[in-house]
């Protein structure tokens, strides 16, 4: 019908097609032709390989009968009025009719939802006019998203429907050329070879072969293969044989079974539609996303579109922790971008011929759900997790924002932010994007099997949602400070890549380009899932964590804090759901730390960043994980990696301890005592497995303190106090920055792990305060560490030193202004915890502060130390 | 398929305060693709009424309008048809067939709507339609006192119209249809 208007696309189109073909092997039965494979895929035709072609024609016919059928009984036409006068009828049936089951009034909500689809399609992929917009297809579209939503009324249409469709149709009509290009090739190729044959065989049987059209060749073919000579078929390609039998007119069915046919293509893109929405018995259905209520079944009560973007954030926060608290700090919502990838499956992101190869992927996995054996409730967690292609969707998701990763992160507002997110690259590389999908898939799917605590983790995305809403809306004032901190943040973020950046080529040039240095995208990967998994490593904080990690606390902090401000409940379990989702992560910091080595292997078979800017900044952000020589990195790593599985064990064993009783007794939130001891306790063993060392032992143990600071007012003021003080402090470092970084490298690559642990701590403990102070300059935490390496980094200038000393002695000061306060809010707790609690978390409580206050005894000495300096 | 809707004589506000209730709830926009009206609306928030109901809207002057620039025929075609338009109160005897079929042969139409005796009523005559809407409101005419609400809604689909009647008897609306075909010849013979 349309083949000659879809020709000139049609090249780049196959040429991808068999691009996609050659680079997965592995893909189905009907690799070559797309349309049926997705058939197959979404569940319309028979997925077992044991389904004969027959089996597909008769399931084929089936589906044409029951929407022909559809479209014969809803698709009404202008009502034709019978004719007499008076028919009883007429009081019912007149174009002004009130009742709603008249036909008339069918007529005119047909009529409306007729328009309204008219206006999409009119403006349907205006680039490829050529095709989408001629009559015929745009019938063809109208009358299946007409017919669908006719069908199903309590959906209706909703705009991106046809955008959903409009591939279908598209892929079939690329079939059918497929056929066609085929047909001519068999053609020549056959009458050479089967001439004698087939003169004979007519001449017996078949006299109607005489008048037959060089396009029904095929179809006699066929019939003749099926009969006698099936080993004349045996000797094509199996491809070109399977063709043959699917369009072969005498097969089962007959015409109706024709599993390629022109005359269909609507009846099966609409079978297509009808799969994708409904999701044909497997948990993702596309016609969830359009709707606004929740689905029956879903645990968490929200649309399901909001739940999808939490599972996307929550796959992100797996993926990359940084990214992910930077989007939460822009207050920027899933929902916002991703309402309009997932409604049209990407349509829009990607241009059509990209689309269909990732929709190929998408519908390659399967839809079932996942069965897991520990769940007997399944309605914990993301429901689109449940199944592969719902884990795959989001991880393509989550792989194109690790795309956009040092664009998003260098955002400062969430306007450009979104801005970036809904103006997706066009030049992206297809084969990259999915690969990182699939790595991606391979995680969502095994959080979703691996922690039974995904509903806390729901519950506590739920709650923050709501709770960042609650305060974005009218009460900004409860944490007025927010919006300072959006700038500095990025700012030296960025700041310190750029320095990283700068540093890291100097340093290429002279260890010669170490090929390990471009670390293929797995590894990097799985740099920053372990960065999330292992909770404060200090060794990974040093190793260049210092720009994300303190936001990460801080968000949380923030969070919390307005949580507190909205509802004292959600900051109760959201605080512990952080430890419980962290300490999900043990089992799978212990998996990837078995994919590593694997990796490393892979590492010089990596690909390259694809080209442009966007690939800079991506290589920039390689920099930046693996700024160390890589040795040294790995060596650290791997060390790391047993402390942390040390510290996740005892992390383990207070949770235990605790589990049970935050969320079955409802505490008043005022105890916040409770939520003291684990972390400090914690963190305490944490360090002591780590280093036994005193300095870091305080640091650390007073990071929590200020997270469960039950009297808020009091941080909140002091860290108004420090924010004039620490503005002083940045801005003379602000210039050096770049002369910390050399500090830090220095430091690194001279002193020993065990001295570098002393800084980690030491930048642990600046980082606390920073936390309190609100503030997330990353010299502070620079700037102990420096100064620890100071005496064995000697030669340094003189200049450098003075200013060091002076930012140590505002730091100092600051310092001990924040110990005073924690000290005073634990004088309190004293008094409160000791009413209030029962025996045994009194215990845990008096040992959780006897640790503090040693340890902020020792932070004092320290900071004493730094101001007379 | 063009629906049309024909109505007039409302003498709002002289005569009627407003449409009835059940006809206005029925009237709704989105469904009429033109109003024609007779006139003797008689005031402006009659039509701007009108105007929401659909924004094709062809108006004649009836004696009563306030409005002067209403025209006192009118002619247009839809679809098929052409159809005509005039109050009526200019051809005397009011709302006699033959008068009516002479201006329906001077004004050249298919269909003839014409108003003012606020009586309903539709004749077949020499391949055209002559329609009288009746009163919209129900108003008093100089005729008669007794008069039910009525109106008209035309389906013109190709070469037949399907005259749907409304009328407003003891509270209730009544429909009532009328089938019409032009004959092709007739047509041609225009």
């Amino acid at each position: 019908m349309h083949q000659a208007v879809v020709d000139p696309l049609l090249p780049p189109n196959l040429s991808s097609d068999s691009v996609s073909r050659r680079s997965a092997p592995e893909k189905g039965r009907f690799g070559d032709l797309r349309g049926l494979q997705w058939r197959i895929n979404l569940g319309v035709l028979p997925s077992s390989v044991s389904a004969t072609i027959d089996d597909l024609r008769r399931v084929t016919a089936d589906c044409r009968r029951r929407y022909a059928s559809l479209r014969r009984r809803l698709l009404v036409e202008a009502p034709i009025p019978k004719n007499g006068r008076n028919s009883p009828t007429l009081e019912m049936d007149n174009p002004l009719s009130q009742n709603p089951d008249s036909t008339w009034s069918r007529f005119f909500r047909n009529a409306e939802l007729e328009r309204l689809v008219d206006q999409d399609l009119s403006r349907l992929y205006p680039e490829h006019g050529s095709y989408f917009q001629t009559p015929g297809c745009q019938g063809m579209l109208r009358r299946i998203l007409l017919l669908w939503c006719l069908k199903h009324p309590d959906c209706g249409y909703r705009q991106g429907m046809h955008e959903l469709l409009a591939p279908f149709l598209y892929v079939l009509q690329v079939d059918l050329e497929r056929l066609s290009e085929v047909r001519k090739l068999y053609e020549d190729h056959f009458t050479d070879r089967f001439d004698g044959l087939l003169c004979q065989e007519n001449d017996l049987t078949y006299s109607f072969d005489f008048r037959k059209s060089p396009d029904m060749m095929e179809d006699e073919i066929g019939s003749h293969g099926n009969a006698s000579k099936a080993n004349s078929l045996d000797e094509l390609e199996p491809e070109i044989q399977s063709i043959v039998l699917l369009s072969d007119a005498y097969g089962a069915e007959g015409e109706l079974g024709i599993v390629l046919s022109e005359k269909f293509m609507e009846h099966d893109a609409y079978c297509m539609f009808d799969a994708l929405m409904k999701g044909a018995n497997g948990s993702v259905a596309m016609a969830d996303f359009f709707s606004t209520s929740p689905v029956p079944g879903s645990h968490t009560g929200l649309p399901p579109v909001i739940e999808a973007s939490m599972a996307l954030y929550h796959l992100l926060s797996l993926a990359d922790s940084s990214l992910h608290s930077h989007l939460l700090d822009l207050e920027v919502e899933p929902q916002y971008f991703y309402l309009r990838w997932l409604r049209v499956l990407f349509g829009r992101e990607f241009s059509l011929d990209k689309l269909l190869v990732i929709w190929d992927e998408i519908f390659a996995s399967d839809n079932s759900k996942v069965e897991s054996s520990a769940d007997e409730n399944i309605d914990y967690g993301f429901r689109i997790l449940h199944s592969p292609r719902g884990a795959f969707i989001s991880a393509i998701a989550v792989a194109m924002l690790l795309h956009l990763r040092s664009s998003l992160l260098a955002t400062e507002n969430p306007t450009t932010c979104l801005q970036r997110l809904l103006n997706f690259p066009e030049n992206v590389t297809i084969e990259k994007l999915l690969q990182k999908a699939k790595t991606l898939q391979d995680l969502a799917l095994s959080i979703d099997i691996s922690s039974p605590s995904l509903l806390l983790v729901g519950s506590h995305y739920q709650s923050k949602t709501t709770s960042t809403r609650a305060v974005s809306l009218p009460s900004e004032s409860v944490s007025p400070k927010t919006p300072l901190n959006f700038i500095p943040d990025s700012y030296w973020e960025e700041k310190w890549r750029v320095a990283q950046k700068a540093e890291d080529r100097k340093q290429d040039g002279v260890e010669n380009q170490v090929p390990t240095r471009k670390k293929g995208w797995t590894e990097k990967m799985k740099l920053r899932l372990r960065r999330t998994e292992s909770d404060p490593p200090p060794s990974r904080v040093l190793s260049g964590q210092r720009g994300s990690k303190p936001s990460f606390r801080r968000s949380l902090l923030e969070d919390l804090r307005k949580a507190l401000g909205a509802e004292e409940n959600t900051e109760h379990e959201q605080h512990h759901d952080d430890i419980l989702s962290e300490q999900d992560n043990l089992s799978e910091a212990v998996e990837v730390e078995q994919q590593e080595s694997s990796c490393n292997s892979d590492n010089n078979s990596d690909d390259n960043c694809p080209s442009g800017n966007s690939g800079h900044e991506e290589e920039s952000s390689i920099y930046s994980d693996s700024a160390s020589p890589p040795n040294e990195a790995n060596d650290h790593e791997i060390a790391s990696e047993k402390n942390s599985a040390a510290s996740f064990l005892s992390l383990d064993e207070c949770n235990e301890a605790l589990d049970t009783s935050p969320i079955d007794s409802p505490l008043p939130l005022s105890d916040p005592p409770e939520n003291i001891p684990p972390t400090s306790v914690c963190n305490n063993n944490d360090q002591g497995n780590n280093q036994g060392n005193e300095t870091s032992d305080t640091s650390t143990s007073v990071s929590p303190s200020p997270i469960s600071d039950p009297s808020h007012n009091l941080p909140q003021t002091s860290g108004c106090n420090n924010d004039d003080e620490g503005s002083s402090a940045t801005q003379p470092k602000d210039g050096k920055q770049n002369k910390f970084q050399w500090f830090w490298k220095f430091g690194r690559n001279t002193v020993e792990a065990i001295s570098e642990k002393v800084g980690g701590g030491a930048a642990e403990a600046t980082k606390s305060a920073n936390i309190i102070s609100n503030q997330s300059n990353s010299p502070p935490p620079a700037s102990p560490a420096a100064n620890g390496h100071c005496s064995s980094v000697s030669g340094r200038g003189d200049s450098v030193d003075q200013n060091v000393m002076g930012t140590l002695k505002n730091i100092g000061q600051s310092m001990l202004d924040h110990i005073q306060v924690i000290e005073s809010v634990f004088q309190q707790d004293r008094g409160q915890g000791a009413s209030s609690e029962n025996l045994s978390k009194n215990v845990l409580v008096g040992k959780g502060q006897v640790t503090a206050m040693q340890a902020l005894k020792e932070l004092r000495k320290i900071s004493n130390l730094l101001s007379e300096m | 398929m063009v629906l049309v809707l024909a109505l007039g004589d409302l003498h709002v506000p002289h005569r009627a305060a407003d449409l009835p209730a059940k006809f206005k709830s029925m009237l709704v926009p989105g469904k009429i693709q033109h109003i024609i009206c007779t006139g003797n609306l008689c005031i402006k928030e009659v039509h701007d009424y009108l105007k929401t109901l659909c924004p094709d809207l062809h108006i004649t002057r009836g004696e009563y309008d306030e409005e002067t620039k209403y025209p006192e025929t009118k002619t247009l075609t839809i679809g098929q048809f052409k159809l005509g338009l005039c109050h009526g109160h200019q051809v005397v005897p009011w709302g006699d067939l033959d008068s009516l079929a002479m201006l329906q042969r001077q004004l050249d139409v298919d269909i003839l709507v014409t108003g003012h005796t606020h009586q309903f009523t539709a004749y077949k005559h020499e391949g055209g339609v002559v329609i009288n809407p009746g009163s919209a409101t129900g108003a008093y005419s100089s005729i008669t006192y007794d008069v039910n609400p009525s109106f008209v809604l035309m389906d013109i689909d190709g070469l037949r119209v399907v005259v749907y009647v409304y009328e407003l008897i003891d509270g209730e609306v009544k429909v009532d249809k009328i089938d019409f075909k032009k004959t092709s010849s007739n047509s041609s013979a225009h």
